[in-house]
């Protein structure tokens, strides 16, 4: 059921156009992720869900009431911000109570109610504590229990987690997706980590220059991606450029090898790459399987698992190796043989 | 240990500096309490206190610098938060416009404010009432530059953008943002503004003068001219009351910076 509709939504701040054509419909408790580059219109389109900026053109719906040119005060749409933005001038139980405080709810509700969300996020003993005196972590949790204090229709966060250090985004990560599957609340974040996106979401929006280039789960957004961009944003891929022999099984070739990509959609004679994510390649050969051989360049320990470069016709690529104990690895400058199933690549059109 | 070293040159000035503030004060500070002669008294604060017309312009003059702050703070907290908030690059000309009091002489500026208000069709120099008006609006004007600075850096400190759109988003219109949100945060600024402005009212001379108003620099000036030992005791009266100010304004602001740093 759809639950917030955004319809050709447009934004432009005087000649420059930040959001164009933007289309998308989240469901009753979807957690819905927006994923791009720095500057692609991200925070443009939260905030004009919020009600901070009005489209240029298009329409905002929610439930089928349009919203477009609610003022944000009456939208009860909670926003968690980067910032955190706590009043600093109020206990951590007068933040979570304040919107409440201005809906005029009685005394005695609102106590219930802060309680209830200060247990939520397991902050009861902090109550009386004031914002300056609460790490950043403890005080964008209060942050999120202050937003959702008003049972907002919608969840709206701008990465949340991006003034955290590592651990504690981690650990607050799980806390939001935990709380927002709880309250079964609809959610839009908003990030630049891909990794938060693809952990968190039921879908992802992944967007570039004010325009989506793709809307997916995140095992769509990951194993097959639209366009370049996407494949190149989200996770690591080798692009590699081949020319089209047979357009109808998929024969390529590599320079003087000959390949077989597994997806290709319909081939209308524009430059197309062979997309392979680097965890799908392994060293050596294999019957019915796409074989090519290079030269070593480089190998690179990442912890868990060792990335090798290799130079295959004049091109650049990368595979991923676990770091088991009994691992062997090639040494710069050798020529190794390597393989990846026929299934896991697939025909990319080039992007200019 | 270099750093321990002491500076000579450094306590040189500073004694010279203190000797440049002090002895001045000093001096009148002697001269007020030896009224009677070859005793040390406390005579010409005496006579200075039962005057009737001191407590006359000290009251005036309270209840004036009262009502400008006043006035200041619904005129200003408002008009900067806007600018912060919808037009923050009109702040070089606001930056210039609230510097203008200290540009133009004061005397320019009230004869400017007689011509205009006291002909028709304003002419509200005719009543106590309506004249009392335009010294506060002087005053308003005069003040201006402290008042804006204090509550621009108090502004500064917040973040007032993601504020207002917390708030907003939690159901705030307008005025609940300011009352509830911006203003509570401003504490501090608005009470050193306010002290500054008080401290400004209290020792106007100018404006009340001209406008023949009963306030308490005028009566000062009076004295000066017809009594010796009185307006030297009046001196050591307004000094203590500005030190008075300032300390007030030290000890507010030295409870509330920790919070509002750390509280952002
Ligand atoms: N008020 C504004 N006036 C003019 N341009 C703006 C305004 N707000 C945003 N922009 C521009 O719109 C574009 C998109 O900005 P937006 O903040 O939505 O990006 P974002 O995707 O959230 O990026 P980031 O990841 O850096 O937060 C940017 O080029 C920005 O300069
Ligand atoms: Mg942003």
């Amino acid at each position: 059921m759809t639950h917030l509709e955004l319809s050709h939504i447009r934004k432009a701040f005087g000649a420059a156009v930040v959001v164009e054509d933007f289309n998308l419909a989240v469901n009753q408790g979807e957690f819905i992720s927006f994923l791009g580059p720095s500057g692609c219109g991200k925070t443009t389109t939260l905030r004009m869900i919020a009600g901070f900026e009005l489209p240029t053109a298009g329409t905002i719906t929610i439930d089928g009431n349009d919203l477009t040119n609610t003022p944000p005060n009456k939208r009860n749409v909670g926003m968690v911000f980067q910032s955190y933005a706590l009043f600093p001038n109020m206990t951590v139980a007068h933040n979570v109570g304040y919107g409440l405080k201005i809906t005029s709810k009685s005394k005695a509700e609102i106590m219930q109610r802060v309680h209830e969300m200060l247990a939520l996020i397991q902050m009861e003993e902090f109550a009386q504590r004031y914002p300056f005196q609460l790490s950043g972590g403890q005080q964008q949790r209060v942050a999120l229990a202050r937003a959702l204090a008003i049972r907002p229709q919608l969840l709206l966060l701008d990465e949340p987690l991006s003034a955290l250090d590592a651990k504690i985004r981690l650990e607050l990560r799980h806390e939001i997706r935990r709380i927002q599957r709880q309250l079964g609340i609809t959610t839009i974040y908003v990030t630049h980590d891909q990794e938060e996106a693809l952990s968190l979401s039921d879908r992802i929006v992944v967007m570039s220059k004010g325009k989506i280039e793709q809307v997916g789960t995140p095992t769509e957004i990951y194993n097959a991606p639209a366009t370049e961009f996407v494949a190149r944003f989200v996770g690591h891929i080798n692009l590699l450029p081949v020319t089209v022999l047979n357009p109808t099984d998929g024969v390529i070739s590599l320079g003087r090898q000959t390949l077989r990509a597994g997806r290709f959609g319909k081939l209308n004679g524009r430059p197309v790459q062979l997309a392979v994510r680097p965890e799908e390649i392994n060293l050596g050969a294999k019957p019915d399987t796409n074989t090519l051989s290079g030269e070593v360049e480089s190998v690179t320990y990442l912890g868990s698992i060792v990335r090798i470069g290799l130079r295959i016709e004049h091109h650049p690529l990368s595979l991923d190796v676990f770091n088991e104990h009994t691992l062997k690895l090639p040494r710069i400058g050798e020529t190794h043989t390597i393989h990846f199933p026929v299934n896991a690549c697939w025909l990319i059109e080039k992007s200019d | 240990m270099k750093a321990q070293q002491i500076n000579w040159w450094a306590i040189f000035w500073i004694v010279l500096a203190a000797l440049y503030f002090l002895l001045p004060m000093y001096g009148t500070l002697d001269f007020s309490l030896r009224m009677e002669r070859n005793t040390i008294s406390l005579k010409a604060y005496e006579i200075v206190f039962a005057d009737p017309r001191f407590w006359r312009g000290f009251q005036y003059s309270t209840l004036m610098a009262l009502i400008t702050i006043v006035v200041s703070i619904i005129l200003f907290v408002p008009t900067v938060y806007w600018m912060y908030l919808k037009v923050p690059q009109a702040r070089p000309i606001m930056e210039i416009i609230t510097i203008l009091p200290f540009v133009i002489p004061t005397i320019v500026y009230v004869f400017g404010l007689i011509r205009t208000f006291s002909r028709p069709p304003f002419q509200l120099t005719l009543h106590a009432f309506t004249t009392d008006m335009l010294i506060v609006a002087g005053y308003v004007v005069i003040s201006m530059p402290f008042m804006f600075r204090a509550i621009d850096v108090g502004m500064r400190a917040l973040d007032v953008r993601t504020l207002t759109e917390a708030a907003q988003s939690l159901g705030s219109n307008w005025f609940q943002v300011l009352v509830y949100v911006i203003v509570p945060n401003l504490r501090v600024a608005i009470l050193s503004g306010a002290l500054i402005s008080f401290a400004t009212v209290m020792g106007e001379l100018i404006l009340a003068s001209f406008l023949v108003r009963p306030a308490l620099a005028p009566y000062m000036a009076l004295l000066g001219l017809t009594k010796a030992y009185e307006p030297a005791a009046l001196a050591i009266i307004s000094y203590a009351l500005t030190w008075f100010s300032l300390g007030l304004l030290q000890i507010v602001s030295q409870g509330g910076t920790t919070r509002q740093l750390t509280g952002r």
